[in-house]
């Protein structure tokens, strides 16, 4: 405490500590000059002789002040000083540098805050690196879902659990509270809250006894749907409600902000998203493992590692697969769940961030170039502040001070364009990206930023500052001043620093030209479909009132046709799912007549249904044979759409109409399907490989109903009126139903060029900056170095070398720099390309078109760079340039 | 807060720490105690004294109070602090160790 009263009072009382010094220092002289006097000297002797004692009182006053350590910090705050009014005394300079140094400081300091909510952070579950996710697997499909009673198996013999559990989605519709809504429902294995390490707020999880089928229907809600709902009333616990047609007793509520761990089929996106759960029940022959439709997730025993568990797994599905044929080929997966969660955006993001660090470090060699530049403009008041006796930490000192006002000010602006940067990020982010809403403008992100400025202020400002302190000191004094050459080691430095500059700014264009030549080859693959004006939406149809597939087909029969008999409609399809929205894993379990399938393989297609304008309606072209017609009705004859890609994997050719399929093992001739039509090819989504096997049921046949179905229609009407058809026929045939997602087909294929649109944006955006930079660098070293030449173009051009010559010398010695700086960064694009690799599409890492563009694209913007000094070159008069020496 | 101490700094400090220990003093007094304490063996010069004094003000082991001294002026009278009075203790200590130290080399060498 005393330290600190003493310190600032030296520092903020300086007038009344100095007087006391003074009144101190007279004390002493006056005490020793009446110690003099009595020893016998007369006033004046005595005098002289005290202050001769004393030495040299300005030098104890300054020691003492030394001693009080003031100085330091008011040589920093001297140095502050200077420094702000250098940069406001050169505003373009400066606003140049700080701004560079501001955007590139905000772009990594954002792009940082979301790789810190989506990698960083650890899952809001107890001890979340236990949590393992469960996948079965064959080369085919490395991740497929698991069947009910292998999971049953495992749950009793896996000992590398702690727990285990499934899940699998059951969207449900909550009546007789307001109106009815539809809930975000899992249906879940006894323990899933227990894996999760969630214990309910009131009430309990649910039991074993609840897997068993036709037991009492029971229900947990979600602290949301809890208080939204029901008020959070607390005798909700025992409360009896209905849910999809069905009494159903509350037995449990959870607690605020219970994340959904994610699933495969129709994800739902991780986070607080699912507002209901309800038991999953155990039904059928459990000696049938042919279908696989259930997510698995599981807490390890501590200390088990997901490898163990992995091999543990895998004898036990070796030891399952001699007791059930349908688990024969099957290996299992254990990925950790974070990596499950995030493991696909992180490749993006780290690449993203690459490009960002990459801009920052242009940035920092610009500013580091420019700062060097000017210093050597200085270089005659630092030899001269030298000469006159000042120290060399004390002038690198001085102008780190500079560098580290510039980029903790461009460090300020920076956080400013981090905090719209994120929101413009989470914009942008791709469509089902991972862990958006733990995505945070927060405390890490400025202590970041402040990090990274400090860091690349004492980066950038060091090389400028040890090279200027340690010039000669004579030879600018005895200079005139005006021409002034650095020494040999500074141009090396700044010419070493342009190659950086360009070699980095290359990386990046060519970079961005890879993910622009993906985007336009994902834009120009033929999707297989069309979508513009095509309207799209979903409906599904409560289970109480819609309880046969008759009942669902009955009503899709007549919504297609009293909609398509509006005005401006043309056609109207309903389909299970629309193309590129994901696709239904259980994809095995048929045979095909007189074919056997590959050895170890098994018949597998994506299942949809669909009505018979469904493939006009989305321009999906007709092969072989016919589409569904209004005469494929339940009484018919079995009948198949099947797609080109499972006609060619299953048949070999596509002239197969009138082959047949079953999915039963013991076929009737009821239970044959004929196939009546062959499709165009649609792939999973625009970057899939190739298209997978794929067949349609006539919504009128199919053996199910899916919760949720598509509505698609187009016609010469506009959107909007389209919208407003469908939701009246809708209305009037079921007042209770709801119509959602009511979205053009184009915005629904468009999120599937997301990801490669946010890398596209990013990198095209760093590049283009990267480029400026870098063009702005060329242009600064090369326009000093005509500065300094310029008595030598005057000799020239005196002595007959014609503007061209000048012209010439000066883009050559630009060129040489940017080639320089070509050549190592498209090593570098070479040797990093496989980064890139699975961002990409279409295109190789090392496509030399690109590169080549990519490398024209930096050749012009140098020479551009350099060709405006060199014209100023040109443009001296050599008799003025002569006489001025 | 601790200075690497070699041997004549941080005998100044011990001495002003110490001779101001009893009662408070001011510069000129410091040294002429040193001086008189010392038989003009060591004699403090006033370069010497009122930087070290200053510096031991600014670590907080002294501090300074203007009053009236003997002779009726107003002077700086510097007095110890807790921590000073720590500090002397442990300078003190420091001492004893290293001055019975060399006597030992002194006298067995």
């Amino acid at each position: 405490m005393d330290i600190f009263r003493a310190r600032v009072r030296s520092l903020f009382h300086k007038p009344q500590v100095e007087s006391e010094l003074g009144k101190e220092m007279r004390f002493h002289l006056e005490q020793q000059t009446a110690e003099n006097i009595a020893g016998g000297m007369n006033s004046e002797e005595a005098r002289l002789a005290a202050l001769r004692s004393i030495g040299g009182v300005t030098q104890i006053l300054e020691e003492c002040r030394d001693m009080r350590r003031t100085n330091y910090l008011e040589e920093c705050l001297r140095d502050l000083r200077y420094a702000a009014r250098t940069l406001l005394a050169n505003p373009g300079f400066s606003i140049v540098i700080v701004l560079t140094m501001a955007l590139s400081l905000g772009a990594n300091t954002a792009i940082f805050s979301v790789i810190d909510g989506v990698l960083l952070r650890s899952l809001p579950y107890p001890q979340p690196d236990r949590l393992v996710r469960l996948f079965l697997s064959v080369p085919e499909y490395p991740k497929f879902p698991i069947n009910p009673f292998d999971f049953h198996d495992y749950r009793e013999r896996a000992k590398s659990f702690e727990s285990l559990a499934a899940y699998t989605h059951d969207d449900l519709e909550l009546s007789g509270v307001d109106e009815p809504i539809r809930l975000s429902a899992f249906a879940v294995t006894s323990g899933f809250f227990h894996v999760l390490g969630v214990n309910p707020l009131m009430g309990r999880e649910f039991s074993t006894k609840e897997e068993l089928p036709k037991s009492d229907q029971a229900v947990i809600l979600s602290n949301r749907i809890w208080r939204t709902r029901f008020g959070a009333r607390a005798d909700i616990i025992g409360q009896k409600l209905t849910i999809s047609g069905r009494p159903v007793i509350v037995v449990g509520v959870l607690p605020p902000a219970v994340e959904h761990p994610g699933n495969m089929y129709r994800a739902v996106s991780y986070g607080d998203t699912v507002d209901a759960w309800v038991p999953f029940t155990f039904e059928g022959n459990s000696s049938e493992r042919g279908s696989h439709f259930l997510d698995c997730i599981g807490r390890l025993k501590p200390g088990v590692t997901p490898e163990r568990a992995q091999s543990e797994m895998n004898d036990l599905m070796a030891q399952m697969a001699r007791e059930h044929e349908g688990d024969r080929n099957w290996k299992v997966m254990v990925i950790p769940l974070k990596q499950e969660i995030t493991g696909k955006s992180q490749r993006l993001l780290f690449v993203v961030l690459g490009a960002a660090a990459a801009l920052l470090v242009i940035a920092c060699v610009n500013a580091a170039n420019l700062l060097l530049a000017r210093a050597s403009i200085r270089q005659r008041e630092i030899a001269l502040r030298s000469a006159l006796g000042a120290q060399k930490s004390r002038l690198i000192r001085q102008m780190l001070t500079e560098s580290l006002l510039i980029s903790l000010v461009g460090a300020v602006l920076g956080c400013l364009i981090a905090v719209g940067g994120v929101r413009a990020l989470v914009s942008l982010l791709p469509a089902n990206f991972p862990r958006v809403g733990d995505i945070h403008v927060n405390g890490l992100m400025f202590l970041f930023a402040l990090g990274v400025s400090l860091a690349t202020g004492i980066l950038f400002g060091l090389a400028p500052a040890i090279q200027s302190s340690s010039t000669d000191l004579v030879k600018p004094l005895r200079e005139s001043g005006r021409s002034t050459t650095s020494s040999a080691a500074a141009l090396r430095l700044r010419d070493g620093l342009v190659i950086c500059e360009v070699a980095l700014a290359c990386l990046l264009v060519i970079g961005a030209g890879l993910m622009l030549r993906s985007f336009v080859n994902l834009l120009r693959t033929d999707p297989g479909f069309h979508s513009d004006h095509v309207l799209t939406a979903s409906i599904s149809l409560p289970e109480v009132r819609y309880k046969t597939p008759e009942s669902v087909g009955i009503f899709y029969d007549k919504l297609v046709r009293q909609l398509g008999s509006a005005q401006g409609v043309r056609f109207v399809g309903i389909g299970s799912d629309l193309p590129w929205t994901g696709y239904d894993d259980n994809a095995g379990g048929f045979h095909v007549e007189g074919e056997t399938p590959p050895p170890g393989q098994f018949f597998h297609a994506r299942y949809h249904m669909a009505t018979s304008d469904f493939f006009r309606t989305l321009g999906i072209a007709l092969v072989e044979g016919r589409y569904f017609t209004a005469h494929d009705t339940k009484d018919s004859g079995k009948v198949l759409v099947i797609n080109r890609a499972m006609a060619l994997r299953y048949w070999r050719t596509t002239k197969i109409i009138g082959r047949r399929m079953t999915f039963s093992d013991k076929p009737k001739d009821a239970d044959w399907m004929t196939i009546v039509g062959v499709v165009g090819d649609v792939k999973d989504t625009p970057a899939s490989d190739g298209a997978e096997p794929a067949f349609w049921w006539p919504v009128s046949q199919a053996p199910f109903s899916p919760v949720e179905m598509a509505v698609a229609l187009t016609g010469s009407a506009d959107m909007g009126s389209m919208a407003n058809e469908l939701r009246a026929t809708v209305r009037e045939l079921d007042p209770d139903l709801a119509v959602a997602d009511i979205r053009p087909m184009e915005k629904v294929a468009g999120n599937s060029y997301s990801a490669s649109r946010f890398a596209l944006f990013l990198i095209g955006l760093f590049a283009l900056l990267a480029l400026s930079l870098a063009a702005i660098g060329t242009y600064g070293i090369i326009s000093y170095s005509v500065n300094q030449r310029s008595h030598e173009f005057g000799v020239r051009m005196a002595l007959g070398a014609s503007s061209r010559d000048v012209l010439g010398s000066v883009v050559k010695e630009g060129m040489r720099l940017s080639l320089l700086g070509i050549v190592v960064g498209v090593g570098c694009g070479l040797a990093l390309g496989r980064l890139l690799a699975s961002l990409l599409y279409g295109v190789h890492a090392s496509d030399p078109t690109t590169i080549a563009s990519a490398c024209f694209v930096i050749i012009s913007a140098s020479a551009l760079a350099c060709f405006i000094p060199a014209r100023r070159a040109t443009r001296n008069d050599p008799m003025q340039v002569l006489r001025a020496e | 807060m601790s200075r690497p101490s070699d041997l004549i700094q941080g005998t100044l400090d011990l001495l002003i720490l110490k001779t101001i220990s009893i009662e408070p003093k001011h510069g000129w007094a410091i040294a002429k105690r040193i001086q008189q304490a010392t038989d003009d063996v060591l004699q403090v010069t006033q370069g010497a004294l009122y930087p070290a004094l200053h510096r031991l003000e600014q670590q907080g082991w002294i501090k300074a109070e203007w009053k009236a001294s003997e002779t009726g002026r107003e002077a700086k009278f510097y007095s110890l602090t807790k921590a000073g009075a720590a500090q002397l203790k442990k300078e003190l200590a420091q001492w004893e160790r290293l001055s019975s130290a060399v006597g030992l080399v002194v006298r067995m060498v």
